[in-house]
């Protein structure tokens, strides 16, 4: 296994445009070593970056706050700008494994990982969060429900990186905020289900809404189509006999080792009817 | 590569594969075996260690990780007051059975203590939610690290 350790952020990238095939980048490590031990990376370049500080932080930018790819959890639990501003998204991030892993886990890291469970990915979907993706010469903003293509498929091309994490202050403003992570128990649980949505009502009609599942599809997404059928709807008069036929076409849950996808959508639903008619 | 670190208070050097996961540095390079190996996965907090004042699973760390830091075994938590005071109602309350888990669960208890020390459950829940007790004897774990908040607060330690 070769190893890499850059010495700043331009050497990084010097590295980085050297090696054309597949490569991993270690910041905390949680779930870089959990594959190493099932075999699943063997002789792939590691390029460690938990040390190029740069990558690091939580700052406010005029309306947006910008999130390094290397703030942990506990950075985000611990934030008071991210207290202030986007209080759902720190505390959905109590869902999260567990104080030990919190500590080292990274925010790029878990998105770059690509787990179709992944706790957080599903609020930061609804929250309209982008990705500023870095490379030698070029930066990119695009939104995060354009960075997955399938299974651990990512629109990033082999020199890049995810730099950091950007979403509006306004994010949450004036919505109706639900997340459910529904597992086998409280703490270091996998996901069977994760559901996030925001919601705006005015006299009872759905004026904006916004949903997004895990562990229901090859990676979360947004629920697009049932989104647009539900603006405009009166909240006491949904037809759920619509929804689900809508919500049929937009998660395909599976039958594995932590549930089974008859359970997996008896509860989808049942989530979303709890959040729909609060 | 040669990686430098504090380790138990003490400046150490050791010349390793960065990719080699920390808890068999500890183990195997410095003899420390407080830090057990239970999943691996960073699942279970039988490896936990202080790393940079944050407790952690060691089996999903590197060596290269601990350069420049400061890391804080089970054997260094065991000599520092708070450490002892744990030990003493950990033993008072028997709440140690088979006693694998109780390096893990003493480090986070130790943070704990340390960082809030507040005698209440949920939060003690909570701080010790990463380290699992396959015996199940959560609620005399819990008894005990309640009573080192206790005895902390009135001033016993």
């Amino acid at each position: 296994m070769k190893f890499y350790k850059p010495t700043s952020l331009p050497d990084l990238f010097r590295i980085v445009n050297d090696i054309e095939g597949k490569k991993y980048y270690l910041a905390g490590g949680t779930d870089i070593n959990v594959q190493i031990k099932k075999d699943m990376i063997k002789d792939e370049p590691v390029i460690f970056i938990n040390h190029l500080n740069e990558l690091r932080g939580i700052f406010e930018v005029e309306d947006k706050i910008i999130i390094g790819c290397l703030t942990s959890f506990k950075d985000l639990l611990e934030s008071i700008l991210i207290k202030k501003h986007l209080p759902y998204l720190q505390k959905s991030l109590n869902a999260f494994a567990s104080p030990l892993l919190q500590a080292m886990a990274s925010l790029g890291g878990n998105l770059a990982n690509g787990s179709p469970t992944a706790d957080l990915t599903p609020p930061l979907l609804v929250l309209d969060a982008k990705l500023k993706i870095l490379s030698r010469s070029k930066m990119r903003i695009i939104p995060l429900a354009e960075f997955y293509r399938g299974y651990k498929q990512f629109n990033l091309k082999h020199n890049e990186l995810i730099g950091a994490i950007i979403i509006s202050k306004q994010a949450e403003a004036g919505y109706d905020c639900f997340h459910r992570k529904i597992g086998s128990r409280k703490a270091l649980t996998i996901a069977k289900i994760g559901l996030a949505g925001l919601k705006k009502a005015e006299n009872g009609i759905i004026k904006d809404i916004k949903l997004a599942a895990g562990s229901l599809n090859e990676y979360p997404r947004r629920l697009i189509k049932l989104e647009e059928y539900l603006v405009g709807k009166s909240i006491d008069s949904l037809n759920f006999t619509d929804i689900e036929e809508i919500l049929q076409k937009e998660i395909t849950p599976i039958s594995d080792l932590r549930s089974d996808k008859e359970y997996r959508w008896q509860v989808t639903v049942n989530l979303l009817e709890t959040f729909l008619k609060n | 590569m040669k990686i430098n670190f504090i380790l138990n208070k003490e400046a150490v050097s050791i010349d390793v594969d960065p990719m080699k996961r920390l808890l068999d540095v500890l183990r195997e390079d410095f003899g420390l075996m407080g830090s057990k190996e239970g999943c691996g996965e960073g699942e279970c907090g039988l490896c936990t260690v202080i790393y940079d004042n944050k407790p952690v699973t060691s089996c999903i760390l590197n060596a290269i990780h601990a350069d420049n830091k400061e890391i804080l075994t089970a054997e260094g938590v065991a000599e520092e007051p708070l450490g002892k005071l744990l030990i003493e109602c950990f033993d008072e309350t028997n709440a140690v059975q088979c006693g694998i888990c109780f390096p893990g669960f003493l480090v986070s208890s130790y943070h704990y203590l340390l960082t809030d020390g507040e005698p209440v459950l949920e939060k003690i829940k909570t701080a010790l939610s990463g380290n699992i007790c396959r015996c199940t004897g959560y609620k005399k774990i819990f008894e005990s690290v309640l009573l080192a908040c206790q005895r902390k607060k009135s001033g016993e330690a």
